[in-house]
Order: C-alpha cells, then structure tokens, then sequence
C-alpha cells in the first residue's frame, strides 16, 4: 500500500501533528503510515483522505507485486 | 486527568503495593496483599479510563493486540507443558505405599510428589514467562509498526 500524505500535507501545510490531531490518531501513527511501516484501517484512510477532502484512491494506491517474466 | 498524572498514579499504586506486599509478608497475610494487588488494579482501569488525552490509536492497539495473542500462543505451549507435568505428578502411585504408612515415616505423601511450596515457585516462574513474552513480542511489533520511526519534521 502506497500513499501520498507526505504531498497532501505539505499541499495544505500541515504538519504531522495537526494531522494526527485532526483525525484522532498519534503523530507516531501518522509516521508509521507515512513510512508505509504501517496499514491504517479503512476507517482511519477515509477520515484522512476526507480531512484533505479528496477521494480515498488519491492518497492511497494499493499496489500488487508484479512479476516480470523475460520471453525469449 | 492528564497523561502525566495517570503514569503518577500508576507510580504510586505500584509504590502502595509493593509496602502493602512488604507488610503481608511480615505479618504473615498474604490475603492482604491479595485485595490490594486486585484494588490497585481496579483503580489503574479506573483512572485509565479518565484520562483525557490521547494514549492509545488503532495502532497501539494493534501492537497490543498482536503482542498478546502471540503471548498466549507461546504460553499455553508451556503451561500445558507444566499442568501435564503436575497431573502426572497428582496421578503417581507411590511403589510401597504401605510400607510408608506401616513405618510411620515423617510424610504422609509420598516424597516423589511435589511440594506444596514448589507449586508456588512454578505459578512465579511461569508468570515471568508471560510477563517476559509479552514484553518481547510488545517490542517486535512496535518496531515493526514504526514506534520508533524518525523523520526530518
């Protein structure tokens, strides 16, 4: 899972803390989520990307691994 | 109540306790430090559950929440490991019962059956056990989860 917070915070000036603050987690979790070290729940990536006012697939991308096969 | 203060009232029930516990073992009781350890514990929850700012997201509960499952996972390895142990020991037939009996020796139990204080050393072991896990695991999946992560900001 990918995101783009880090651009969508720095679109709105915030900081992590206000974020956090804004949609009721710790900065640590924002941190986390930031550093793709953590998966938020559905609940908490809809109240961020709410909180930017914008759809949930613009700040987070879910992405499979793909495997690239050569063929001679 | 303020993060801080709940940490102090922690601090201090665990101050209270260990007095309390100083107590019961000096007059004998351990049904003192019973009821205290189990008020201290009531109040922790209590307080716990007054505190105004933040102290736990969906992510500290997750860590929680794994850390203790794991926990359990290993422990019940080792305490069924342990009660398998004692039932053998509680089902062992002494081979000349009579013998003991006709001779009148100091035990009435056969000597090969577990002491009563041995019980107790065993629970204290196997509480350190848990105690230990759930620190251990509590610090894997913190890390996992960015618990200490840094950034520039």
């Amino acid at each position: 899972m990918r995101n783009k917070i880090k651009v969508f915070r720095a679109m709105h000036d915030l900081t992590q803390e206000d974020l956090a603050e804004a949609t009721g987690v710790t900065r640590q979790t924002i941190l986390a989520i930031e550093k793709g070290k953590y998966v938020p729940s559905l609940d908490l990536a809809f109240r961020i990307a709410r909180h930017f006012d914008v759809n949930i697939e613009e700040v987070f991308t879910y992405e499979t691994e793909v495997r690239t096969i050569d063929i001679d | 109540m303020k993060k801080n203060t709940f940490y102090l009232v922690v601090g201090c029930i665990a101050v209270a306790l260990l007095g309390i516990f100083w107590y019961s073992v000096e007059v004998h009781n351990a049904l003192l430090i019973e009821i205290a350890f189990i008020l201290g514990i009531v109040i922790a929850y209590f307080a716990r559950k007054n505190v105004s700012d933040l102290i736990e997201d969906e992510r500290s509960a997750k860590i929680s929440e794994k850390a203790a499952l794991r926990t359990f996972q290993v422990f019940w390895v080792a305490f069924c490991a342990v009660s398998i142990g004692a039932v053998m020991n509680l089902l062992y037939v002494p081979h000349l019962p009579r013998q003991r009996i006709v001779n009148h020796t100091s035990e009435y139990f056969p000597l090969e059956l577990m002491p009563l204080k041995m019980v107790g050393y065993i629970q204290l072991g196997l509480l350190c056990l848990m105690i230990f896990l759930y620190v251990g695991f509590r610090l894997y999946y913190a890390r996992k989860y960015g618990e200490w992560e840094t950034d520039e900001e």
